[in-house]
């Protein structure tokens, strides 16, 4: 393989920007009726009421809420590479580092769209916003729910601002390479920027603080989004851990969402000479510490149940491991604690197909355990006579068939249009190593 | 410089030689008025007398702003009717912090944008005088200013330190 140079870095990422084949617009035209699938599913709900889906006494929080954990979760591996490897110098990074932003991105949008669906009643929406009342009565900033939509909303403008300001060197590449209506385009979005060096030192400094910032900032949204179960008493929610616990699975769950993006994008868009084997091999050694720190936090749980002597501490968690939904407990605990560690072989690691599986075996695990921890916690609780399971409806099942569509619809919408693996950044990473 | 100065453009292939080249066109008595890059580069900017990036009192002033904003925010909503909820006092500083923090990282980020838009000199809708496109890709630009008579020595200058090509423009 030839050495990368900045001109082979250019032509491999401007080649992507080529025009997409029939297969591509049929792919598109197969998500986008996933989408429809989801908002016909959602409007059928808004007209009929939100009884369509399966939430019930005692389980009030169903799949709506456990797919809004489950996509800021996802949406937290591209901060962590985006912004915390960033901080620590990781070169291997670099070629992952635009794809792993803009998944942040689609995903938080995909994620704050759940509270809404949750909501039944959407038009009351408002009632989330810090606005008074006809009374002068303002939302409840004691409420880890206001801090949710607070963190949440931070999140999301600081993601889509930090996306941007890292696209504008790359959209100026494109600009200077174009012609006509998408060189007006291009023209507008890199907002004049010419390379000059005075507008790379303020550009530095800023993208810096940006990763800074950014930092306690993804750490802080996912301890948020774990209070809104920790800071209730219900039994199996009720516990210190969830911070630290909620922020290595989301970790955990993001990275293995780079990789079920990064090896298909790898290979249709001939990404080999940039994503390289090392970069894959990278992630997936950090998915087996993060599978470790998971593992290590349902044991902690458990340990806590015990260790308390609170018998309805100890009840819920002999209910997850052996009552009705052992199943979907021990998926959990099998997907993502025990199949990554299959990547401590070398074998599997350094192969696409072993890589490709095992990453979403870890994203079904992942989903299993925002199902138990959410579900599963309010359908045992307190009072036995109070007991009840929850199992999702088609209208349920239709939206969440939905959101996975629109995700992958705006993904491949966003790799044919916009460059997918930031040129700036690897034109900086191999001038570091020469 | 008079008004009737021209710009001469050299492109150089990597850092070292657009490097060597600034330092020497610079020896040689002549301004070099702006090098473009496709990447950052420190000692270029050194090697120019660029000052130091503002950006972080921009991201600093917007960090404060948005602490104190979430601490009065909640402050103040919570003092409208002083309902107690869940036993909690009507000041809670630690829920008011969460509040806090997250909008001093809010504020902070609006901040570093306007520093980086304001700093960095964006949106330009000049940018295309003298600019050559092939510098944002892989090349690196060197303006110099030159009075019109001396713009043949300039050129053969360039020339002699690296340029791929120069061409030269009016200011």
């Amino acid at each position: 393989m030839s050495p990368l140079t900045f001109e082979t870095i250019n032509t491999t990422v401007l080649n992507t920007l080529s025009r997409p084949g029939k297969l591509y617009w049929c792919v598109i035209a197969l998500l986008f009726g996933g989408v429809v699938l989801g908002a016909s599913c959602w409007a059928y709900q808004v007209l009929v009421g939100v009884g369509v889906a399966g939430m019930n006494t005692p389980v009030h929080w169903g799949t709506y809420l456990i797919n809004f954990v489950f996509w800021v979760g996802i949406a937290h591996s591209g901060t962590l590479i985006s912004a915390i490897l960033f901080l620590f110098n990781a070169g291997w990074r670099n070629p992952i580092a635009r794809a792993a932003e803009t998944m942040t991105v689609f995903a938080v949008c995909i994620a704050g769209l759940f509270p809404f669906i949750h909501l039944g009643r959407v038009w009351l929406v408002f009632y989330m916003l810090p606005l008074p009342n006809e009374r002068t009565l303002w939302p409840n900033f004691q409420s880890p729910l206001i801090f949710d939509v607070i963190a949440i909303s931070t999140y999301l403008t600081v993601s889509s601002l930090f996306w941007y300001t890292g696209l504008i060197p790359d959209l100026a590449i494109i600009r200077d390479r174009s012609q006509g209506i998408r060189k007006k385009i291009f023209k507008t979005l890199a907002l004049g920027w010419s390379g000059k060096t005075g507008q790379w030192m303020s550009y530095t400094r800023g993208y810096l603080l940006f990763a800074g910032i950014a930092t306690p900032l993804v750490i802080s949204v996912h301890s948020v989004v774990s209070w809104d179960f920790a800071l209730s008493v219900i039994p199996g929610w009720h516990t210190t851990i969830f911070a630290p616990y909620f922020v290595a699975g989301a970790i955990h769950s993001g990275l293995a969402m780079v990789l079920t993006l990064s090896i298909p994008l790898r290979k249709i868009l001939k990404y080999e000479p940039l994503i390289t084997m090392d970069v894959l091999e990278s992630i997936a050694k950090t998915i087996v510490f993060t599978g470790i720190i998971v593992g290590f936090s349902y044991a902690t749980e458990v340990f806590i149940s015990w260790y308390s002597r609170n018998i309805i501490e100890m009840e819920t968690f002999r209910w997850r491991a052996f009552g009705d939904y052992a199943p979907e407990y021990w998926i959990m605990v099998v997907c993502n604690t025990i199949i990554p560690l299959l990547y401590l072989s070398r074998k599997f690691r350094t192969h696409v197909v072993p890589l490709f599986i095992i990453s979403i075996f870890v994203n079904i695990g992942m989903w299993f355990e925002r199902f138990v921890i959410i579900a599963g916690s309010v359908a045992h609780d307190f009072l036995p006579n109070a007991w009840g399971l929850y199992r999702p409806t088609f209208i349920e099942g239709g939206i969440m068939v939905g959101a996975f569509c629109l995700f992958f619809f705006l993904f491949l919408l966003f790799v044919k249009h916009l460059p997918s693996v930031s040129m700036t950044e690897m034109k900086e990473m191999i001038h570091k190593t020469e | 410089m008079s008004t009737d100065a021209v710009i001469v453009t050299g492109l150089f292939k990597n850092r070292e030689e657009t490097l060597a080249a600034v330092q020497k066109i610079q020896e040689q008595g002549w301004q070099v008025k702006e090098v473009h890059s496709p990447i950052p580069d420190p000692e270029l900017a050194r090697a120019l007398g660029r000052k130091e990036s503002k950006v972080g009192w921009f991201t600093l002033t917007g960090g404060i702003i948005g602490f104190f904003s979430g601490f009065l925010l909640a402050v103040f909503t919570a003092t409208r009717w002083n309902l107690i909820v869940s036993g909690k006092p009507i000041l809670s500083w630690i829920p008011f912090f969460v509040i806090a923090f997250e909008l001093t990282i809010l504020f902070a980020v609006f901040g570093n944008v306007l520093g980086i838009l304001t700093q960095v000199g964006l949106p330009d809708k000049d940018y295309e005088k003298n600019y050559e496109p092939e510098s944002s890709g892989s090349l690196y630009g060197i303006q110099v200013a030159s009075a019109p008579k001396d713009v043949a020595g300039l050129k053969d200058l360039l020339r002699r330190t690296g340029s791929l090509k120069d061409h030269k423009e009016t200011i």
